[in-house]
């Protein structure tokens, strides 16, 4: 069935409107503006709702001169991460109105939180290359605002600016392996719009001619790398990680919705997505190795975590690996891993998240150390982190164990398959590295739930009550897990839980393609003894005898951890320090307003040259001969008054000179018969000489001494930028134009000979350039005019309001 | 800005004479824009050239002073006084320009397309042309106008 246009502008348009409106509802509201972002995310929660069940794509022209579309297409796959976006994102707003009671910057919070949910359905919607890397981007720029929440605290920048750095370079990889899929889209036959990801004549419909393309271009590889790059630094795989736990610092919220729902979700989105187009034998080997190395390696690194968030930010990098190494094995198994997994991991994570801020927030520490037997003041939060940690532990009957199932039974099957197929033993390695990974996950989300009890730490103080806002929704969530969780119990006994299994289905069906065949999918607790509930078995059996021994692991993390070169942070913070010491920085930024202004003078000149050059533009003759004797004098006094100004001894005395060579050019205008041209120029020429003597009065009287360099660099710049305006406009008066425009203008600006009283297809007036400027060409005008008001409202700001610093 | 010296007894008194006349001027050309040289854009920075020189010779607190006859508002102060009214200048200014367009859109014709109307017979003149672009002109001249001075006062003031 196809997508209702109108449900898909609400959930793309709304959150942007919401956040655009959210400055005037703050005034109103005050802290409430909370629910009523909680209103709009729930709108949005309907509009994806009214969209279940149906497919197709929906298209809007955006760039037709590039063929770039805003293109969206709706399918399983979109509507599980919109419903992530705006399901997840209703709870959140709810939670916010309790947890950001009393904290700065709420309307700045609540705006940015509110458009980054719109980027993030529209990451889920977009089938458009080019829309889906800019809603993409949107979401980094929206995460880094809010992990820098706290703008005056060092750590808070640090970890903001990191985030930025590697998703945005990230994004950037990405962004070259989208141009070189388009390249190579053009030239596969039935491909409509060369930037079509998804749906009807795209990419994904003609994945095979697509991969035999790259291939044959030699482009492959290359594509698969530079995706998966965007991918890995968005999901935070390693060793691009490092950002994740530093991300934090931002308030607890965020964390739960971006770093733990949504926005870490897009990358393992991209993969699901891309799947269909890109499933080979080199895509298990890359995500299969990329998923597993992360899900174990983070894993590990949770368990040495000694902060509640720190360990729930590995373990959710380690959570995204696992689905990571779901999409990347082969089978339908693989689809099916990663699409149930995501849902499962949004569901227990986001309710854990949520658990560790009502734990900061009431017991007034994250440190796992002191925390203990919280249990006895926060009784329902600790049946939550029960179900929720449980679940992430991947122990039965609890929703995370099926997606961890199939994970191994995945892994397991494509190993087996692999060495059949004269593969190397080392695909073993795959289930190995699979089950010592899944074991650390257990430690530590059983550390995790221990929080809750065993003995009340003396120090602890008391532990209040949490208000319903903050409890609510980790309730809504985790009752959602154990839903899930139940469903399997009563799915051994035939009865599924219908709806969450279509759900699924069709999400795992976008991941599928077209070769994929038809599954359905259903799950319940295992019946029988298979490899991979062995897998599970051991995987639980090694925790439990572990875990009792858990501090002695912990130790031994941390000592590993301690060296130095085997931290990814380590070559970060190396390479960002450097680039800050490095010499290179006081030449490029001096802070002074010259330097970027020979900089952006010099490039925009090298490149336009270059453009001539390359177009090889040759220059049209000058005639000077024909040019009236008038004409040629006042050209003449131009000029000097060009070569006054550069020798002039004072700022005054080049400002009078630099009038004559204005006036001048009025003239020349009036000998050519522009008088509306002169006009204005005459009166912009006063205007202008008189504000800058006004402004000069700020400035030295005379230049000073000038030193030989820098005069003759500066001579060097200015010479540049005049040979480019010169060429400029040589080539641009050279070329005539066909003079239909000029006709047509011509014959309707005037009043018509016969003509009604009152009409609206002619200008009527006899001023051809001003009926252009207020009839033909009067969007321009408005343009120009709504710039001159923006150029007075900056001086105003700039000026006037400088002294007044930020109100809020 | 603060000048060293009072400017001389001729600057003062051609400043006098001047201004009247360079302010008709410009609304002669305003309003002469749609058949002749002209136009909003022209007569609203000759507008402000006026207006600069009553500042240039007379000081930025004349205007107020004298001519309106009330206390000189405060330096820097956007919310009330002789800037904001600037700034009320050029939104409504704004207004008006965008407004005449959406007009044309509640007639039913694409947006910002202008009429004409001939108004005929009148006595003396014979016939009238009003276009409807004058209204847009109008707009025009009101945002540079606003705007311009806007400037002016703020950078004069520092």
């Amino acid at each position: 069935m196809q997508p209702s246009g109108t449900a898909l502008l609400v959930v793309l348009a709304l959150p942007f409107l919401g956040a655009a409106l959210t400055p005037l509802v703050y005034r109103v509201l005050g802290e409430r503006t909370a629910y009523y972002a909680a209103a709009v995310a729930a709108t949005c929660l309907a509009a994806v709702a009214s969209l279940y069940g149906t497919e197709g794509t929906i298209v809007v022209e955006w760039i037709p001169s590039y063929g770039v579309e805003l293109a969206f297409y709706v399918d399983g796959l979109a509507l599980l991460i919109g419903t992530l976006a705006s399901g997840v994102g209703v709870l959140v707003f709810t939670y916010s109105g309790g947890y950001m009671h009393g904290e700065p910057g709420q309307l700045k919070y609540y705006a940015t939180l509110l458009a980054f949910m719109g980027s993030m359905l529209g990451v889920a919607f977009a089938a458009d290359l080019i829309a889906l890397f800019v809603f993409w981007e949107l979401t980094s720029v929206s995460s880094f605002l809010l992990i820098g929440h706290y703008q005056d605290t060092e750590s808070s920048q640090y970890a903001a600016r990191k985030s930025m750095l590697v998703t945005v370079a990230g994004g950037l990889f990405m962004l070259v392996g989208f141009v070189l899929l388009r390249d190579a889209a053009t030239a596969v036959e039935g491909i409509d719009s060369a930037y079509r990801l998804s749906g009807e004549g795209s990419m994904i419909h003609h994945a095979d001619a697509m991969v035999d393309q790259l291939r044959a271009e030699g482009l492959f590889v290359p594509v698969l790398l530079l995706v998966g790059m965007g991918a890995a630094t968005k999901s935070a795989q390693v060793p691009f990680h490092i950002w994740l736990p530093n991300a934090m610092e931002a308030p607890t919220p965020v964390s739960a919705f971006l770093h733990s729902a949504t926005m870490v979700k897009a990358g393992v989105y991209l993969v699901g997505r891309f799947r269909p187009l890109l499933l080979t034998d080199e895509w298990t080997l890359v995500f299969g190795i990329l998923g597993l190395a992360t899900m174990t390696v983070t894993a590990i690194l949770a368990v040495g975590a000694s902060d509640i968030k720190e360990l729930l930010a590995y373990s959710t990098a380690s959570h995204l690996g696992l689905i990571v190494a779901g999409y990347g094995m082969s089978s339908y198994l693989g689809a099916e891993t990663g699409a149930f997994h995501i849902l499962n991991h949004a569901l227990f994570k986001a309710a854990l998240f949520l658990v560790a801020g009502i734990v900061a927030h009431e017991a007034g520490t994250r440190a796992i150390d002191e925390l203990g037997g919280l249990a006895e003041d926060l009784p329902l939060t600790a049946v939550i982190t029960v179900i929720a940690g449980l679940g992430m532990a991947g122990i039965p009957p609890f929703n995370g164990f099926y997606s961890k199932e199939f994970l191994f039974h995945a892994v397991y099957e494509t190993a087996e398959q692999s060495v059949a197929d004269g593969g190397t033993v080392l695909w073993w390695a795959l289930p190995v590295v699979g089950v010592f990974g899944s074991v650390f996950t257990f430690l530590y989300s059983i550390r995790f739930v221990m929080l809750f009890f065993g003995e009340k730490p003396d120090e602890l103080g008391e532990v209040h009550a949490p208000p319903w806002a903050m409890t609510a929704p980790a309730a809504v969530l985790g009752a959602l897990a154990l839903v899930v969780g139940l469903g399997g119990v009563t799915g051994t006994f035939g009865v599924h839980l219908g709806p969450v299994e279509t759900f699924v289905e069709s999400v795992m069906e976008s991941s599928l393609g077209h070769g994929g065949g038809e599954h359905s999918f259903s799950y319940y607790l295992p019946t029988e003894i298979t490899p991979w509930l062995i897998m599970s078995v051991v995987t639980i059996g090694v925790g439990a005898v572990t875990y009792p021994f858990f501090d002695r692991v912990r130790d031994g993390v941390r000592a590993v951890r301690g060296v130095a070169p085997l931290r990814a942070n380590w070559y970060y913070d190396g390479a960002t320090e450097t680039l800050d010491r490095s010499t290179v920085i006081d030449v490029v930024q001096t802070g002074h307003l010259r330097t970027y202004a020979i900089a952006l003078s010099l490039a925009t000149s090298a490149l336009t040259l270059g453009a001539y050059a390359a177009a090889s533009v040759s220059l049209p003759a000058l005639e000077l001969a024909g040019l009236a004797p008038a004409l040629l004098v006042v050209l003449a006094v131009a000029v000097v008054g060009a070569v006054a100004v550069a020798a002039a001894p004072s700022h005054i005395s080049g400002v009078l000179t630099l009038s004559i060579v204005g006036f001048m050019v009025a003239i020349f205008y009036i000998l050519a018969s522009a008088p509306d041209l002169a006009l204005t120029q005459l009166v912009i020429e006063t205007l202008v000489l008189v504000i800058f003597l006004l402004v000069l009065d700020k400035l030295p009287a005379f230049y000073g001494t000038v030193d030989k360099v820098r005069a003759g660099r500066d001579a060097l710049v200015a010479a540049a930028v005049g040979v480019t305006v010169t060429v400029t406009v040589l080539v641009s008066t050279a070329a005539t134009p066909h003079d239909v425009i000029a006709q047509y203008l011509l014959t309707y600006a005037g009043v018509p000979e016969v003509h009604d009283p009152i009409f609206v297809d002619a200008g009527g007036g006899g001023n051809v350039v001003n009926v252009i400027l207020v009839d033909f060409r009067a969007v321009d005008t408005l343009g120009e005019i709504s710039v001159v008001a923006m150029a007075a409202l900056s001086v105003i700001t700039l000026i006037a309001m400088r002294e007044r610093g930020e109100t809020q | 800005m603060t000048l060293d010296r009072e400017p001389t007894v001729i600057a003062r008194t051609v400043t006098r004479l001047v201004v009247p006349l360079i302010l008709v001027t410009a609304v002669a050309l305003l309003f002469q824009g749609h058949n002749l040289p002209g136009g909003g854009f022209i007569a609203g920075v000759l507008t402000v050239t006026a207006f600069v020189l009553i500042y240039v010779i007379f000081g930025l607190d004349y205007l107020e002073t004298e001519l309106l006859d009330r206390e000189p508002s405060v330096r820097y102060e956007t919310e009330s006084g002789i800037v904001r009214e600037y700034g009320q200048v050029f939104a409504l200014g704004l207004a008006v320009a965008a407004g005449s367009g959406i007009a044309a859109i509640a007639l039913g014709y694409p947006f910002l397309t202008q009429a004409v109307a001939f108004v005929e017979p009148l006595p003396i003149y014979g016939y009238l042309e009003v276009a409807s672009a004058l209204a847009f002109d109008l707009g025009v001249y009101a945002v540079v106008v606003g705007a311009l001075l806007t400037i002016v006062a703020e950078v004069g003031a520092e």
